[in-house]
């Protein structure tokens, strides 16, 4: 508590008042976890089925429609609960001016790595 | 290992403290150290050992640990008689909030072994060795055990937990069936004691801005009171990232409760309410 | 004091540093750093997809990495904090549809479906990956 603040106690509790936005968050975070239930175990049961084969087998696992679909898929899920899930930590614990760098940061790397992932997988399934 | 009602008091500890420095994060003027060793009282035959934190504004030191010894037998079963009887016999000093000393007025809410729970309803056998007794969690300290609310109180006021009516008063009262009034059960009854809201670590790191359980636990006792006309500027003040959206069911504040209420399924209503609204 | 007006601000009552650690906020905790983890394992993932669509040194090399010792402990501590993450992810979804809040049931879910299903699901997955492999 600053002892500068000469704000009454309910100033400072209105701040600058209800940014009247936050359900689209809270919801997109719960969609996208739905989503990842099923997705993040077809990836785990996948990897655990390709642990023994070679590289030839496993381009050829992936080009299938099915699975380079539902790794598209899990991309997409997988960094939109990531980049929702982040920036909620990142507002919890940074509180200076860095947090809008951090946010801006973290938004662009999960935008970016979701695009490489996404694009890696078509490479493999339409040109391998 | 499960619990079933508030009141529990575990009986194995794994952890006492998470394990972060004694001073993590802590400003200078809070840093606590050590205190006075109090005399045990003469003849006493059961004693217990209370590490009380104790603060005095006027004296310009920090906070401080002070260790009594209380006589068992000359004193009653609460962590509060605990704590008179040290002000009667040994420290006239020590400053803490009392008044019903049976649970219902909230004024003695302190963290007592790591836990915030009303002193007045908390028995000493109940409580580790020593016991430890400090002002509640995460507060300002006007004096020893005594915390400044106003913030607190500030962030009630601004829910504005009054009835919300622009419909004429009728003759009589205005009209709720049992059902509709066993709505409220489970809110209304909350003593303000802010065990929930001081417990909270969401409310530690982001107090300024988000509301906290009790808080919001009394926003959803308005929207959940069929009477009231204010849902929609009630839902517009606290769709916010930080005032509402800051709870992450962490759950603390329904293990706290004094009063066996529950904030935690308080703030899920709202969120449902909040995505009702929406679709 | 050398300027009587002058105020000295009041100190703050401990919090994370003296609050007990309780199953509600440790569980919370361990959701949100199994979280964090488990954003690292996607840029590893990635990777990993990247290497596989360059050829088959790239991803020779890549599945040596993690082949590697550190590189199967990190594997076991990511299962493990997938399963962790998954159980304790469904049980937060749970709450939101407003079920399970009575303080025996997040202790009973607390213990059952997140530190024990999650312990045998990786146990489970590791046993099967490790005799598929051969």
């Amino acid at each position: 508590m600053n002892p500068q603040d000469t704000r009454s106690p309910l100033a400072r509790a209105i701040g600058l008042g209800s940014a009247n936005t936050g359900v689209g968050h809270w919801w997109a975070e719960r969609v996208s976890a739905v989503a990842l239930v099923p997705l993040t175990l077809w990836l785990v049961a996948s990897i655990i089925a390709q642990s023994g084969s070679d590289y030839a087998s496993f381009i050829a696992w992936l080009g299938t429609p099915l699975a380079s679909i539902a790794m598209i898929l899990l991309l997409i899920a997988l960094f939109h609960h990531t980049a929702l899930g982040l920036q909620v930590v990142i507002e919890d614990y940074v509180h200076s001016g860095r947090k809008f760098a951090a946010l801006v940061m973290t938004r662009l790397g999960c935008i970016g790595l979701a695009t490489a992932g996404i694009v890696a997988t078509l490479r493999i399934a339409f040109i391998e | 290992m499960i619990i079933e009602s508030s009141d529990q008091v575990p009986r194995a500890t794994l952890l006492k403290r998470f394990p972060v420095a004694r001073n993590l994060g802590v400003a200078p003027e809070s840093r606590i150290g050590r205190g006075k060793t109090w005399p045990a009282p003469a003849g006493a035959v059961r004693t217990k050992s209370f590490d009380v934190y104790r603060y005095d504004p006027d004296s310009g030191a920090n906070p401080r640990l002070d260790t009594f010894q209380v006589d068992l037998d000359d004193c009653g079963p609460m962590a509060l008689d605990a704590l008179v009887w040290i002000k009667n016999k040994v420290d006239p000093t020590l400053t803490f909030r009392r008044s019903c000393r049976e649970g219902v007025c909230g004024s003695c809410a302190m963290t007592m072994d790591g836990t915030n729970w009303l002193a007045c309803t908390r028995f000493i056998k109940d409580m580790a060795t020593p016991a430890a007794v400090y002002p509640l969690a995460n507060m300002p300290v006007i004096k020893d055990l005594v915390p400044d609310t106003a913030h607190l109180f500030a962030q009630y006021a601004m829910i504005q937990p009054w009835l919300k009516s622009s419909t004429p008063a009728p003759q009589q009262e205005r009209l709720q069936s049992p059902e509709e009034r066993s709505q409220l059960d489970g809110y209304y009854e909350c003593i303000l004691c802010f065990c929930c809201t001081s417990g909270c670590p969401s409310h530690w790191w982001n107090g300024e801005r988000f509301l906290g359980p009790a808080v919001l636990l009394q926003a959803w006792r308005w929207l959940a009171d069929t009477r009231d006309e204010g849902a929609e500027e009630r839902l517009d003040a606290l769709e916010d990232p930080f005032r509402l959206y800051r709870c992450h069911t962490i759950l603390n504040c329904t293990r706290t409760c004094p009063k066996h209420l529950n904030p935690g399924k308080a703030i899920a209503e709202i969120k449902r309410m909040m995505i009702e609204r929406h679709g | 004091m050398s300027n009587p007006t002058a105020k000295r601000p009041r100190p703050l009552s401990p919090n994370i540093q003296n609050y007990r650690p309780q199953l509600t906020s440790v569980l919370s905790i361990v959701n949100r750093i199994t979280g964090v983890v488990l954003s690292l394992c996607a840029v590893v993932l990635v990777i990993w997809l990247i290497a596989a669509a360059t050829g088959p040194q790239a991803y020779t090399a890549v599945q040596g990495a993690i082949a590697s010792w550190p590189g199967q402990i990190m594997l076991f501590a990511s299962t493990f904090a997938f399963f962790l993450h998954l159980r304790g992810g469904i049980r937060h979804l749970v709450w939101d549809t407003v079920h399970g809040f009575e303080l025996r049931s997040i202790y009973a879910s607390g213990w059952l479906v997140v530190v024990a299903a999650a312990a045998l699901l990786t146990a489970a997955a590791w046993i099967v990956g490790l005799w598929m492999a051969g």
